[in-house]
């Protein structure tokens, strides 16, 4: 408890240095973006043309009155053309903050992306002299460029689609706004006919009424239904799902993420959804990106992530999902203790006080990523160099009652 | 909407009534008694007796009971008569008539500069949260509000009409000049007029701009954090866009409600701003009026304000169901 204490405790001379760190490191990030860039500066090559996006080495931080938190801590992955790509975690780990790095909406000046690259693959960029794939980076690409990709190429749909629409404005215009905005030969009457056909195909049943009234006229599912109409309407080449289903509840659940696997094969865009349900993302996904504390610990297909998991925290993921067949009277499994704080992580797997199979290099260094297969890689040392002796502490690490002690430390540290 | 507004009215006539209860028992409280003050030196020097001032009372209503005084009034006023005014000697109405509509073009004037100046100021405060822009303005308009009128007034005279000599100190035409009744006359009295009222309005517009600016930022700043902000920016909109567009409407809710009490408001304030300048409104005639116990013209003066306070609150109404669609006037 005194070592938490100590670490939480900010005299007001380090809160000044911070303060007045943050301003220094805003303005730098702010005035950053502000500078012209002809289109060849953030113009590079793609690694696979096949790839919507290829997060590469992405930090993002947040400069609070605490300290810098680094919300997304060096994530690469990639999302494939025509893919469905699952990114789960718990709160905080990062997930959202990834995604609205993409869209190149995290809250400024605050939040900055501080290094690496996303790479969208957009068909202005063209293709190189040496015949590769070019694409802008999103992390370097002035906030004007980024407006005609913004719900046009990229789309998001956000968590909760309660206050998601603007109150004040009818579904009609605000859908319609889009089309005006992306498609520059549309007119009043082919936007507004285009959206009625939008709504139809998110399976709105009366479109005409819908297309008139005002967002709290509808039902939460049928607003969620108007996002996505508002996502799919510029023909995007990647929809991002920020917790589509959270705040709705199961029967719909289920109809919006059919809604969405229907449209995503028949608009032929990659999705890339993010939720902490691991159901969702067994249905759903193709691809899965598990994130812990603003690290990716482990990334392959969903049958690489559900039958074969790696990384232990993936693992207790799995333990703590419930089952029909699983006892009810035995109380459901939970990973023991809590996130830490994102403040000045040390350089340590940041899972090693909850893990059940922690060794003594895990306090040492940030174990590296290693690949266990052409699509399956995961970020832990009871993978890497020492395969024999870590492989031995995987197996017979008694695994109930490290886990217990690791608790109680939990709760006396 | 139409059931809704006649059902307000109806009910506006009952707090009225109610109101006017209340005014003529305060007014009827104050310290000062118009006879005493007019007689008070003839009856020092002898030339009037104590008897007379009394019968004189009792000609003017000041020894009924407040009750008594109160149904006479009002009695009056259903016959659609406010009464004689003691110090002006002529119908209230016909007073208030003569003199509102000098105060109504300020007031109104005002008004619309406050909001034109207020509002983008808000916003603009609120989109640059923290930088120097947005404290400039924050302790500009800080200062401005903390002024007491008669103070900023008297100084605002001093540097632009006695040191720079630029405008006019008071009045509403300039005396020496006598214009003819021909267009062109009224028109180089109207520019006149327009001439000696812009340092009464700026002294109005300056000391009102804060509240309203710092209103429209706190809700700027809670409107550019909601969730359908985001949306709007995930759509592709630019920043313009969306401020103006997406936040503004929405910032617009709030500030409908503000509408009910500023046009009262400022009527209320004018009574110094127009002493101190010499215009010759409605405010002014009230100040007098109360500083000698004209009780038919105080309370011809509060009804207008009362009124005007009924009818701004309806408006607002009105507004919000305009500016917000979520509102909905039926019962």
């Amino acid at each position: 408890m005194k070592e938490k204490k100590a670490s939480n405790y900010i005299s007001i001379r380090e809160s000044r240095k911070i303060i007045k760190y943050n301003i220094k490191m805003m303005r730098y990030y702010e005035k950053l973006k502000r500078r012209k860039l002809a289109e060849s500066d953030y113009t590079v090559k793609m690694r696979d043309e096949n790839n919507i996006v290829e997060i590469d080495g992405l930090k993002t931080c947040f400069f609070t009155d605490n300290g810098t938190v680094m919300s997304v801590n060096g994530v690469s992955f990639d999302i494939p053309k025509n893919k469905i790509i699952g990114v789960v975690g718990e709160s905080g780990c990062g997930k959202s903050v990834t995604s609205l790095s993409i869209m190149q909406l995290v809250q400024a000046p605050q939040g900055q992306v501080v290094e690496g690259q996303i790479r969208f693959n957009s068909d202005a960029a063209g293709v190189s002299e040496d015949g590769k794939k070019l694409g802008y980076d999103i992390a370097k690409m002035p906030t004007k460029e980024m407006y005609k990709i913004r719900g046009k190429d990229i789309t998001m749909i956000f968590q909760e689609p309660m206050t998601s629409l603007n109150p004040v404005f009818t579904i009609g215009y605000q859908l319609d706004e889009v089309t005006l905005l992306h498609d520059k030969s549309a007119t009043k009457a082919s936007a507004k006919a285009y959206s009625i056909e939008l709504l139809k195909k998110v399976g709105i049943s009366m479109p005409e009424h819908v297309y008139k009234s005002y967002p709290h006229e509808l039902s939460g599912g049928m607003r969620q239904r108007v996002m996505i109409a508002m996502a799919i309407s510029g023909h995007p080449k990647l929809i991002i799902a920020d917790e589509p289903t959270t705040a709705l509840d199961v029967t719909i659940q289920a109809q919006i993420l059919e809604l969405l696997r229907e449209l995503q094969r028949s608009e032929g865009c990659s999705i890339m959804l993010i939720t902490h349900d691991l159901g969702v993302i067994a249905e759903m996904a193709d691809e899965v990106v598990v994130m812990y504390a603003g690290k990716v610990i482990e990334h392959g297909t969903a049958e690489e992530i559900f039958f074969n998991p790696k990384h232990p925290y993936t693992i207790g993921l799995q333990k703590s999902k419930p089952l029909l067949s699983s006892d009810a009277n035995k109380p459901l499994y939970s990973i023991p203790g809590q996130v830490p704080n994102p403040i000045n992580l040390p350089d340590a797997c940041y899972f090693k006080n909850r893990c059940d199979k922690c060794m003594g290099k895990c306090r040492a260094k940030y174990p590296d990523t290693i690949e266990l297969s052409d699509t399956h890689s995961v970020a832990c040392y009871l993978y890497g160099g020492e395969t024999s002796d870590s492989a031995e502490t995987a197996e017979h690490g008694s695994s109930e009652t490290q886990a217990s002690e690791n608790t109680e430390n939990v709760q006396q540290g | 909407m139409f059931k809704y507004i006649v059902k307000r009215l109806l009910l506006s006539v009952i707090i009225l009534i109610g109101v006017s209860f209340i005014i003529y028992a305060l007014v009827r409280m104050m310290p000062m008694n118009y006879i005493e003050i007019k007689y008070a030196s003839q009856l020092s020097q002898g030339t009037i007796t104590q008897k007379q001032i009394n019968d004189f009372m009792d000609l003017y209503g000041l020894n009924d009971s407040v009750l008594v005084g109160y149904f006479n009034w009002l009695g009056g006023l259903l016959t659609g008569d406010l009464g004689n005014s003691f110090k002006y000697e002529r119908p209230v109405a016909t007073v208030i008539g003569d003199y509102m509509w000098i105060s109504f073009a300020i007031a109104i004037i005002a008004t619309l500069l406050q909001f034109l100046i207020a509002i983008p100021l808000g916003i603009s405060s609120a989109t640059h949260q923290y930088s120097v822009r947005d404290y400039t303005v924050t302790v500009l308009t800080m200062v401005g509000l903390s002024f007491p009128t008669y103070f900023f007034a008297a100084i605002v005279i001093r540097v632009f009409s006695v040191e720079l000599g630029w405008l006019p100190s008071g009045g509403l035409v300039n005396p020496g000049v006598d214009y003819e009744m021909t267009f062109a006359g009224q028109m180089a009295k109207f520019g006149d007029m327009a001439y000696h009222l812009i340092l009464p309005i700026l002294v109005s517009v300056v000391l009102s701009v804060g509240g309203l600016m710092r209103y429209t930022r706190t809700n700027t700043l809670e409107v550019l954090n909601a969730d359908y902000i985001r949306t709007a920016r995930a759509k592709g909109l630019s920043e313009r866009t969306v401020i103006y567009k997406h936040a503004f409407r929405n910032t617009l809710i709030p500030l409908a409600t503000l509408l009910a009490g500023i046009i009262p408001g400022l009527f209320g304030g004018m009574m110094i701003t127009e002493e101190v300048f010499a215009i010759d409104g409605i405010g002014r005639l009230a100040y007098r009026a109360l500083r000698e116990g004209d009780i038919p013209f105080v309370m011809g003066y509060n009804m207008f304000l009362a009124i005007l306070t009924v009818i701004g609150t309806l408006f607002s109404d009105i507004m919000y169901a305009v500016v917000d669609p979520r509102v909905k006037l039926t019962k």
